[in-house]
Protein backbone atom coordinates (compact mmCIF):
# COMPACT_ATOMS: atom_id res chain seq x y z
CA UNK A 1 0.00 0.00 0.00
CA UNK A 2 1.20 3.29 -0.85
CA UNK A 3 1.72 6.10 1.75
CA UNK A 4 -1.12 8.71 1.86
CA UNK A 5 0.10 12.11 1.07
CA UNK A 6 -1.15 14.84 3.57
CA UNK A 7 -2.43 17.66 2.38
CA UNK A 8 -1.37 21.33 3.49
CA UNK A 9 -4.93 21.78 4.64
CA UNK A 10 -5.01 18.38 6.30
CA UNK A 11 -1.73 19.59 8.08
CA UNK A 12 -3.14 22.63 9.14
CA UNK A 13 -6.03 20.54 10.79
CA UNK A 14 -3.17 18.47 12.61
CA UNK A 15 -2.03 22.20 14.54
CA UNK A 16 -5.34 22.42 16.48
CA UNK A 17 -4.64 19.07 18.81
CA UNK A 18 -2.44 21.74 20.01
CA UNK A 19 -5.37 23.75 21.83
CA UNK A 20 -5.33 20.99 24.44
CA UNK A 21 -1.75 21.23 25.73
CA UNK A 22 -1.76 24.63 25.50
CA UNK A 23 -4.91 24.62 27.89
CA UNK A 24 -3.36 23.03 30.42
CA UNK A 25 -0.10 25.03 30.19
CA UNK A 26 -2.16 28.02 30.63
CA UNK A 27 -4.55 26.58 33.29
CA UNK A 28 -1.60 26.02 35.32
CA UNK A 29 0.19 29.12 34.93
CA UNK A 30 3.29 27.50 33.55
CA UNK A 31 4.16 30.28 31.52
CA UNK A 32 5.39 28.14 28.58
CA UNK A 33 2.79 28.79 26.22
CA UNK A 34 5.06 31.42 24.71
CA UNK A 35 7.83 29.30 24.42
CA UNK A 36 5.41 26.60 22.81
CA UNK A 37 4.23 29.05 20.33
CA UNK A 38 8.23 29.82 19.08
CA UNK A 39 8.72 26.47 19.05
CA UNK A 40 5.95 25.46 16.91
CA UNK A 41 7.24 28.25 14.59
CA UNK A 42 10.77 26.89 14.41
CA UNK A 43 9.81 23.44 14.07
CA UNK A 44 7.54 23.93 10.95
CA UNK A 45 9.95 26.45 9.65
CA UNK A 46 13.12 24.71 10.03
CA UNK A 47 11.21 21.04 8.64
CA UNK A 48 9.90 23.06 5.40
CA UNK A 49 13.14 24.53 4.74
CA UNK A 50 14.45 20.89 5.32
CA UNK A 51 11.86 19.59 3.16
CA UNK A 52 12.44 21.73 0.29
CA UNK A 53 16.55 21.56 0.73
CA UNK A 54 16.69 18.09 0.67
CA UNK A 55 13.99 17.20 -1.92
CA UNK A 56 16.59 19.93 -4.19
CA UNK A 57 19.54 17.51 -2.31
CA UNK A 58 18.18 13.85 -3.42
CA UNK A 59 18.06 15.26 -7.18
CA UNK A 60 20.81 16.30 -7.46
CA UNK A 61 22.47 13.60 -5.51
CA UNK A 62 26.25 14.76 -5.64
CA UNK A 63 28.48 12.97 -2.77
CA UNK A 64 29.80 16.25 -2.16
CA UNK A 65 27.28 18.40 -1.63
CA UNK A 66 26.15 16.10 0.81
CA UNK A 67 29.28 15.80 2.27
CA UNK A 68 28.58 19.56 2.74
CA UNK A 69 25.38 18.99 4.14
CA UNK A 70 27.00 16.69 7.08
CA UNK A 71 29.32 19.08 8.07
CA UNK A 72 27.08 22.14 7.93
CA UNK A 73 24.78 19.27 10.50
CA UNK A 74 27.50 18.71 12.43
CA UNK A 75 28.84 22.54 13.04
CA UNK A 76 24.75 23.42 13.79
CA UNK A 77 25.20 20.47 16.23
CA UNK A 78 28.27 21.94 17.80
CA UNK A 79 27.08 24.73 19.20
CA UNK A 80 23.89 22.97 20.58
CA UNK A 81 26.37 20.83 22.06
CA UNK A 82 28.05 23.78 23.90
CA UNK A 83 25.04 25.95 24.27
CA UNK A 84 22.96 23.06 26.02
CA UNK A 85 26.31 21.76 28.16
CA UNK A 86 25.68 25.22 29.60
CA UNK A 87 29.57 25.69 28.75
CA UNK A 88 30.94 28.62 26.90
CA UNK A 89 31.61 29.50 22.99
CA UNK A 90 35.21 29.25 22.95
CA UNK A 91 37.07 28.07 20.50
CA UNK A 92 39.46 25.94 23.36
CA UNK A 93 35.88 23.73 22.93
CA UNK A 94 34.45 24.17 19.74
CA UNK A 95 36.85 23.12 17.86
CA UNK A 96 37.93 19.89 19.80
CA UNK A 97 34.07 19.18 19.74
CA UNK A 98 33.27 20.01 16.32
CA UNK A 99 36.63 17.67 15.29
CA UNK A 100 34.96 15.12 17.72
CA UNK A 101 31.35 14.80 16.14
CA UNK A 102 32.57 15.27 12.63
CA UNK A 103 34.94 12.34 12.73
CA UNK A 104 32.76 10.17 14.83
CA UNK A 105 29.95 10.50 12.15
CA UNK A 106 32.70 9.63 9.21
CA UNK A 107 33.64 6.49 10.65
CA UNK A 108 30.13 5.77 11.66
CA UNK A 109 29.01 6.70 7.62
CA UNK A 110 31.71 4.98 6.17
CA UNK A 111 31.31 1.98 7.90
CA UNK A 112 27.32 1.51 7.87
CA UNK A 113 27.35 3.04 4.46
CA UNK A 114 29.96 1.71 2.44
CA UNK A 115 30.68 -1.76 4.15
CA UNK A 116 27.16 -2.47 5.26
CA UNK A 117 24.84 -1.64 3.51
CA UNK A 118 26.62 -1.06 0.20
CA UNK A 119 25.39 1.88 -1.38
CA UNK A 120 25.60 1.61 -5.29
CA UNK A 121 26.50 5.31 -5.16
CA UNK A 122 29.29 7.02 -2.35
CA UNK A 123 27.52 8.66 0.30
CA UNK A 124 23.71 8.61 -1.63
CA UNK A 125 21.79 11.44 0.05
CA UNK A 126 18.62 9.00 -0.03
CA UNK A 127 20.78 6.89 3.09
CA UNK A 128 23.44 9.31 4.05
CA UNK A 129 21.29 12.45 5.15
CA UNK A 130 18.62 10.53 7.23
CA UNK A 131 20.90 8.04 9.21
CA UNK A 132 23.55 10.73 9.53
CA UNK A 133 20.84 13.33 10.91
CA UNK A 134 19.40 10.01 13.12
CA UNK A 135 22.88 9.64 14.52
CA UNK A 136 23.87 12.82 14.82
CA UNK A 137 21.19 14.25 16.56
CA UNK A 138 21.60 11.35 19.27
CA UNK A 139 25.27 12.27 19.34
CA UNK A 140 23.84 15.87 20.18
CA UNK A 141 21.81 14.52 23.23
CA UNK A 142 24.52 12.10 24.93
CA UNK A 143 27.29 15.31 24.01
CA UNK A 144 25.24 17.50 25.89
CA UNK A 145 24.73 14.89 29.02
CA UNK A 146 28.69 13.41 28.56
CA UNK A 147 30.30 16.61 28.47
CA UNK A 148 28.17 18.39 30.85
CA UNK A 149 28.54 15.64 33.31
CA UNK A 150 32.21 15.91 32.82
CA UNK A 151 33.23 19.38 33.32
CA UNK A 152 30.79 20.84 36.18
CA UNK A 153 31.72 17.21 38.11
CA UNK A 154 34.85 18.11 37.43
CA UNK A 155 34.90 21.77 39.02
CA UNK A 156 32.47 20.93 41.45
CA UNK A 157 34.73 18.07 42.46
CA UNK A 158 38.47 20.51 42.17
CA UNK A 159 39.86 18.75 45.47
CA UNK A 160 39.17 15.31 44.50
CA UNK A 161 40.74 15.78 41.48
CA UNK A 162 43.69 17.70 43.01
CA UNK A 163 44.02 15.13 45.34
CA UNK A 164 44.61 12.76 42.76
CA UNK A 165 46.84 14.83 41.17
CA UNK A 166 48.79 15.66 44.34
CA UNK A 167 49.14 12.07 44.58
CA UNK A 168 51.27 11.73 41.67
CA UNK A 169 48.32 11.09 39.13
CA UNK A 170 48.73 12.68 35.61
CA UNK A 171 46.13 14.26 34.17
CA UNK A 172 44.46 11.69 32.38
CA UNK A 173 44.87 9.60 35.55
CA UNK A 174 42.78 11.66 37.60
CA UNK A 175 39.71 12.57 35.64
CA UNK A 176 39.41 9.21 34.63
CA UNK A 177 36.37 8.41 37.44
CA UNK A 178 35.17 12.20 36.15
CA UNK A 179 35.55 10.48 32.52
CA UNK A 180 34.11 7.30 33.70
CA UNK A 181 31.29 8.79 35.23
CA UNK A 182 30.53 10.79 32.04
CA UNK A 183 30.36 8.17 29.87
CA UNK A 184 27.77 6.17 31.96
CA UNK A 185 25.44 9.06 32.48
CA UNK A 186 25.79 9.60 28.72
CA UNK A 187 25.53 5.90 27.60
CA UNK A 188 23.10 5.02 30.22
CA UNK A 189 19.73 6.95 27.69
CA UNK A 190 20.83 5.28 24.44
CA UNK A 191 21.31 1.58 26.43
CA UNK A 192 17.77 1.85 28.11
CA UNK A 193 15.97 2.11 24.69
CA UNK A 194 17.94 0.06 23.50
CA UNK A 195 16.63 -2.77 25.71
CA UNK A 196 13.09 -1.70 25.28
CA UNK A 197 12.54 -0.76 21.41
CA UNK A 198 10.33 -2.87 20.31
CA UNK A 199 8.34 -3.64 23.71
CA UNK A 200 7.71 0.06 24.86
CA UNK A 201 7.68 1.75 22.22
CA UNK A 202 7.86 1.35 18.37
CA UNK A 203 10.98 3.30 16.64
CA UNK A 204 10.64 6.64 14.86
CA UNK A 205 12.84 5.28 11.02
CA UNK A 206 10.32 1.89 11.88
CA UNK A 207 7.40 3.59 12.35
CA UNK A 208 8.47 5.80 9.00
CA UNK A 209 9.53 3.07 6.67
CA UNK A 210 6.40 0.94 7.38
CA UNK A 211 4.23 4.01 6.68
CA UNK A 212 6.07 4.45 3.32
CA UNK A 213 5.12 0.70 2.71
CA UNK A 214 8.12 -1.50 3.60
CA UNK A 215 7.77 -4.82 4.95
CA UNK A 216 8.13 -4.71 8.50
CA UNK A 217 10.87 -7.06 8.32
CA UNK A 218 13.13 -4.87 6.28
CA UNK A 219 12.33 -2.18 8.57
CA UNK A 220 13.54 -3.90 11.62
CA UNK A 221 16.95 -4.85 9.90
CA UNK A 222 17.58 -1.27 9.35
CA UNK A 223 16.18 -0.23 13.01
CA UNK A 224 18.40 -2.64 14.68
CA UNK A 225 21.66 -1.26 12.04
CA UNK A 226 20.29 2.13 13.39
CA UNK A 227 20.52 1.63 16.90
CA UNK A 228 24.11 0.03 16.63
CA UNK A 229 24.85 3.34 14.56
CA UNK A 230 23.41 5.86 17.18
CA UNK A 231 25.33 3.66 19.96
CA UNK A 232 28.27 3.31 18.80
CA UNK A 233 28.32 7.11 17.11
CA UNK A 234 27.25 8.40 20.47
CA UNK A 235 30.24 6.22 22.84
CA UNK A 236 32.53 7.82 19.78
CA UNK A 237 31.41 11.59 19.90
CA UNK A 238 31.23 11.66 23.66
CA UNK A 239 34.99 10.10 24.36
CA UNK A 240 36.47 12.06 21.31
CA UNK A 241 34.70 15.28 22.64
CA UNK A 242 36.00 15.28 26.24
CA UNK A 243 39.47 13.85 24.73
CA UNK A 244 40.61 16.30 22.79
CA UNK A 245 39.11 19.60 24.63
CA UNK A 246 40.51 18.08 27.60
CA UNK A 247 44.02 19.40 25.71
CA UNK A 248 42.91 22.70 25.25
CA UNK A 249 40.74 23.46 28.75
CA UNK A 250 43.15 23.18 31.23
CA UNK A 251 45.88 25.18 32.71
CA UNK A 252 50.05 24.04 32.33
CA UNK A 253 49.97 23.15 36.14
CA UNK A 254 46.67 20.72 35.71
CA UNK A 255 44.30 23.50 36.50
CA UNK A 256 40.85 23.28 35.04
CA UNK A 257 40.36 26.77 32.81
CA UNK A 258 37.02 27.11 34.87
CA UNK A 259 36.24 30.25 32.21
CA UNK A 260 34.63 27.78 29.88
CA UNK A 261 31.94 27.31 32.57
CA UNK A 262 28.73 29.68 32.59
CA UNK A 263 28.08 30.93 36.34
CA UNK B 1 55.87 43.18 55.29
CA UNK B 2 51.89 44.21 54.57
CA UNK B 3 51.09 40.59 56.29
CA UNK B 4 52.41 39.53 59.70
CA UNK B 5 53.44 36.24 59.38
CA UNK B 6 55.58 34.80 62.05
CA UNK B 7 56.87 31.52 63.48
CA UNK B 8 56.74 30.83 67.24
CA UNK B 9 58.28 27.61 68.88
CA UNK B 10 55.83 26.14 70.64
CA UNK B 11 56.78 22.22 71.48
CA UNK B 12 59.92 21.10 72.71
CA UNK B 13 60.59 18.51 69.31
CA UNK B 14 63.55 20.89 67.73
CA UNK B 15 64.05 23.61 70.20
CA UNK B 16 64.20 21.99 73.92
CA UNK B 17 64.15 25.82 75.79
CA UNK B 18 60.86 26.38 73.27
CA UNK B 19 57.28 27.44 75.12
CA UNK B 20 54.24 28.85 74.11
CA UNK B 21 54.31 32.54 74.58
CA UNK B 22 51.29 34.34 76.25
CA UNK B 23 50.34 38.55 75.48
CA UNK B 24 53.49 39.32 74.10
CA UNK B 25 54.11 40.45 70.54
CA UNK B 26 57.66 41.70 70.94
CA UNK B 27 58.99 38.39 72.17
CA UNK B 28 57.28 36.23 69.75
CA UNK B 29 58.67 38.27 66.85
CA UNK B 30 62.15 38.37 68.67
CA UNK B 31 61.69 34.57 68.89
CA UNK B 32 60.51 34.46 65.25
CA UNK B 33 63.26 36.04 64.29
CA UNK B 34 65.62 34.02 66.10
CA UNK B 35 63.87 30.23 65.14
CA UNK B 36 64.11 31.36 61.86
CA UNK B 37 67.80 32.18 62.21
CA UNK B 38 68.06 29.08 63.66
CA UNK B 39 66.22 27.15 60.46
CA UNK B 40 68.23 29.17 57.73
CA UNK B 41 71.51 28.24 59.47
CA UNK B 42 70.16 24.19 59.51
CA UNK B 43 71.87 21.55 57.57
CA UNK B 44 68.71 20.29 56.16
CA UNK B 45 68.06 21.56 53.23
CA UNK B 46 65.40 24.13 52.28
CA UNK B 47 61.60 21.72 51.20
CA UNK B 48 59.63 24.64 50.03
CA UNK B 49 61.23 28.56 49.72
CA UNK B 50 58.89 31.10 49.14
CA UNK B 51 59.97 34.98 48.60
CA UNK B 52 58.54 38.24 48.47
CA UNK B 53 54.55 36.79 47.13
CA UNK B 54 52.30 38.98 46.38
CA UNK B 55 48.83 37.10 45.82
CA UNK B 56 45.85 38.71 45.28
CA UNK B 57 42.33 36.52 44.75
CA UNK B 58 39.71 38.41 43.05
CA UNK B 59 41.15 41.69 43.49
CA UNK B 60 41.10 40.62 47.50
CA UNK B 61 44.94 40.81 48.68
CA UNK B 62 45.87 37.64 50.11
CA UNK B 63 49.29 37.78 50.64
CA UNK B 64 51.87 41.21 50.75
CA UNK B 65 55.52 40.28 50.45
CA UNK B 66 55.31 37.03 52.26
CA UNK B 67 58.15 34.86 52.93
CA UNK B 68 58.37 30.97 53.94
CA UNK B 69 60.99 28.39 54.00
CA UNK B 70 59.97 25.15 55.17
CA UNK B 71 63.10 22.89 55.81
CA UNK B 72 63.51 19.11 55.37
CA UNK B 73 62.05 16.81 58.31
CA UNK B 74 60.38 19.85 59.89
CA UNK B 75 56.58 19.49 61.55
CA UNK B 76 55.19 22.54 60.38
CA UNK B 77 51.49 24.00 61.41
CA UNK B 78 50.11 26.53 59.78
CA UNK B 79 47.03 28.48 62.27
CA UNK B 80 45.25 31.77 61.38
CA UNK B 81 41.49 32.79 61.26
CA UNK B 82 39.06 31.83 57.73
CA UNK B 83 40.46 34.10 55.17
CA UNK B 84 44.02 34.47 56.41
CA UNK B 85 45.41 32.26 53.38
CA UNK B 86 46.13 29.15 55.09
CA UNK B 87 44.09 27.60 51.56
CA UNK B 88 45.70 29.53 49.50
CA UNK B 89 49.21 29.04 50.94
CA UNK B 90 48.59 25.31 50.40
CA UNK B 91 47.27 26.15 46.92
CA UNK B 92 50.79 27.95 46.17
CA UNK B 93 53.13 25.71 47.68
CA UNK B 94 51.30 22.48 45.75
CA UNK B 95 51.48 24.71 42.27
CA UNK B 96 47.51 25.22 42.04
CA UNK B 97 48.26 28.80 42.33
CA UNK B 98 51.04 31.28 40.68
CA UNK B 99 51.90 34.49 42.89
CA UNK B 100 51.23 37.54 41.19
CA UNK B 101 54.79 38.10 42.12
CA UNK B 102 57.52 36.61 44.29
CA UNK B 103 59.99 33.94 43.92
CA UNK B 104 58.63 29.99 44.67
CA UNK B 105 60.99 27.03 44.92
CA UNK B 106 61.40 23.69 45.52
CA UNK B 107 63.93 21.93 46.68
CA UNK B 108 65.42 25.36 45.65
CA UNK B 109 64.46 25.10 42.18
CA UNK B 110 61.87 27.55 40.86
CA UNK B 111 58.55 26.57 40.29
CA UNK B 112 58.20 25.36 36.33
CA UNK B 113 55.52 22.86 35.12
CA UNK B 114 58.10 20.08 35.10
CA UNK B 115 59.02 20.74 38.83
CA UNK B 116 55.40 20.69 39.92
CA UNK B 117 54.79 17.44 38.14
CA UNK B 118 58.15 16.33 39.45
CA UNK B 119 57.40 17.88 43.20
CA UNK B 120 53.26 15.97 43.29
CA UNK B 121 55.31 12.50 43.08
CA UNK B 122 57.20 13.55 45.48
CA UNK B 123 54.32 14.37 48.16
CA UNK B 124 51.26 14.35 48.66
CA UNK B 125 48.61 16.36 49.98
CA UNK B 126 45.44 15.86 52.38
CA UNK B 127 42.22 17.82 52.08
CA UNK B 128 40.28 17.85 55.26
CA UNK B 129 37.07 16.65 54.52
CA UNK B 130 37.92 14.75 50.95
CA UNK B 131 34.90 12.88 49.31
CA UNK B 132 36.31 9.96 47.08
CA UNK B 133 33.15 9.37 45.75
CA UNK B 134 31.38 5.98 45.34
CA UNK B 135 33.38 2.45 45.77
CA UNK B 136 34.57 0.58 48.81
CA UNK B 137 38.02 1.46 50.71
CA UNK B 138 40.00 -1.40 49.11
CA UNK B 139 38.53 -0.23 45.27
CA UNK B 140 39.63 3.41 46.24
CA UNK B 141 42.82 2.17 47.15
CA UNK B 142 43.61 0.10 44.44
CA UNK B 143 42.67 3.29 42.31
CA UNK B 144 45.43 5.57 43.86
CA UNK B 145 48.07 2.61 43.79
CA UNK B 146 47.15 2.22 40.21
CA UNK B 147 48.77 5.61 39.38
CA UNK B 148 52.26 5.01 37.25
CA UNK B 149 53.79 6.77 40.13
CA UNK B 150 52.32 4.50 42.63
CA UNK B 151 52.45 1.05 41.61
CA UNK B 152 55.45 0.32 43.14
CA UNK B 153 54.41 1.38 46.28
CA UNK B 154 51.03 -0.86 45.81
CA UNK B 155 50.16 -2.60 49.35
CA UNK B 156 48.98 -5.87 50.06
CA UNK B 157 45.59 -6.16 51.61
CA UNK B 158 47.56 -7.27 54.80
CA UNK B 159 49.40 -4.15 54.89
CA UNK B 160 46.66 -2.32 54.17
CA UNK B 161 44.87 -3.04 56.67
CA UNK B 162 47.64 -3.12 59.24
CA UNK B 163 48.23 0.42 58.42
CA UNK B 164 44.51 0.92 59.25
CA UNK B 165 44.84 -0.96 62.53
CA UNK B 166 48.13 1.05 63.21
CA UNK B 167 45.35 4.13 62.93
CA UNK B 168 42.96 2.68 65.43
CA UNK B 169 40.15 1.70 62.22
CA UNK B 170 39.03 -2.09 61.58
CA UNK B 171 40.20 -4.09 58.64
CA UNK B 172 37.01 -5.07 57.75
CA UNK B 173 36.42 -1.66 57.02
CA UNK B 174 38.55 -2.45 53.45
CA UNK B 175 35.34 -4.02 52.03
CA UNK B 176 33.20 -1.00 53.46
CA UNK B 177 31.90 2.13 50.88
CA UNK B 178 33.50 4.90 51.71
CA UNK B 179 30.85 7.05 51.07
CA UNK B 180 29.39 5.79 54.52
CA UNK B 181 32.03 6.56 56.68
CA UNK B 182 32.24 9.20 59.11
CA UNK B 183 34.41 12.17 58.58
CA UNK B 184 36.78 10.96 61.20
CA UNK B 185 37.19 7.13 59.79
CA UNK B 186 38.01 8.93 55.78
CA UNK B 187 40.20 11.32 57.68
CA UNK B 188 42.33 8.56 58.66
CA UNK B 189 41.85 6.30 55.51
CA UNK B 190 43.34 9.21 53.67
CA UNK B 191 46.11 9.53 56.07
CA UNK B 192 46.93 5.79 55.45
CA UNK B 193 46.51 5.79 52.21
CA UNK B 194 49.50 9.16 52.00
CA UNK B 195 51.15 7.13 54.80
CA UNK B 196 51.72 4.26 52.21
CA UNK B 197 52.88 6.27 49.48
CA UNK B 198 56.14 6.50 51.01
CA UNK B 199 55.88 9.90 50.21
CA UNK B 200 58.28 12.01 52.23
CA UNK B 201 56.36 15.57 52.42
CA UNK B 202 52.80 15.73 53.58
CA UNK B 203 50.48 18.38 53.41
CA UNK B 204 47.66 18.00 55.65
CA UNK B 205 44.56 20.00 56.01
CA UNK B 206 43.59 20.14 59.80
CA UNK B 207 44.53 16.32 59.81
CA UNK B 208 42.80 16.23 63.51
CA UNK B 209 39.86 17.95 62.96
CA UNK B 210 37.39 15.33 63.48
CA UNK B 211 39.65 12.82 65.70
CA UNK B 212 39.36 11.61 69.20
CA UNK B 213 42.19 12.18 71.56
CA UNK B 214 42.99 8.14 70.96
CA UNK B 215 43.41 8.45 67.57
CA UNK B 216 44.89 11.80 67.43
CA UNK B 217 47.39 10.05 68.85
CA UNK B 218 47.66 7.28 66.66
CA UNK B 219 48.18 9.66 63.72
CA UNK B 220 50.42 11.39 65.78
CA UNK B 221 52.60 8.26 66.51
CA UNK B 222 52.47 7.32 62.68
CA UNK B 223 53.33 10.75 61.04
CA UNK B 224 55.56 12.17 63.58
CA UNK B 225 58.03 10.05 64.76
CA UNK B 226 59.88 9.76 61.18
CA UNK B 227 61.85 12.23 59.36
CA UNK B 228 58.87 13.19 56.81
CA UNK B 229 58.58 16.71 56.73
CA UNK B 230 54.70 17.78 57.91
CA UNK B 231 53.39 20.82 56.93
CA UNK B 232 49.83 21.03 58.61
CA UNK B 233 46.91 23.83 58.93
CA UNK B 234 45.54 23.40 61.91
CA UNK B 235 43.62 25.05 65.02
CA UNK B 236 44.06 22.00 67.19
CA UNK B 237 46.15 22.96 70.26
CA UNK B 238 47.04 19.24 70.66
CA UNK B 239 48.75 18.99 67.51
CA UNK B 240 50.18 22.53 67.46
CA UNK B 241 51.96 21.87 70.45
CA UNK B 242 53.41 18.33 68.83
CA UNK B 243 54.96 20.62 65.70
CA UNK B 244 58.11 21.53 65.86
CA UNK B 245 57.05 25.21 63.91
CA UNK B 246 53.71 27.40 63.74
CA UNK B 247 53.60 29.69 61.71
CA UNK B 248 50.79 32.50 62.05
CA UNK B 249 48.69 34.11 59.43
CA UNK B 250 47.04 37.36 60.17
CA UNK B 251 44.67 38.78 57.23
CA UNK B 252 45.17 41.47 55.72
CA UNK B 253 43.99 44.60 57.69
Amino acid sequence: MDIIDLSWWQLSIGFLILIIPAWILWRYKTGLNKKLGIATVRMTLQLLFVGYYLEYLFELDNAWLNAAWIMVMVLVADFATIDRSELRRKKSLLIPIFAATFFGIIVIDIFFLELVIQLPTFLAAQYTIPITGMVLGNCLRSNVIGINAFYYSLNEHQERYRFYLTCGATRSEAVFPFFRDALKKSANPTLASMATIGLVSLPGMMTGQILSGSSPLIAIKYQIMIMLAIFSGTVLSVYLGIKLSNRFVFFDNDVLDSSILKD
Amino acid sequence: MGYSSYSVPYSTRSIPTARPLKNSYTRAVFQAIFIQTLIMNSDSPAIFTASGIHFSYENEKVFSDFSLQINQGEKVAIKGESGSGKTTLFRLLLGFEYPDEGDMRYKEEPYTTQLIQQMRRELAWLPQDLNLGEGTVQELSDFLFGFEANKSQKPSSKRLGETLTKLGLEKSMLNQKYAELSTGQRQRIGLACCYLMNRDILLLDEPTSALDAQSKQKVADLLLQDGRTIISTSHDEWWLERCDRIIDLQPEQ
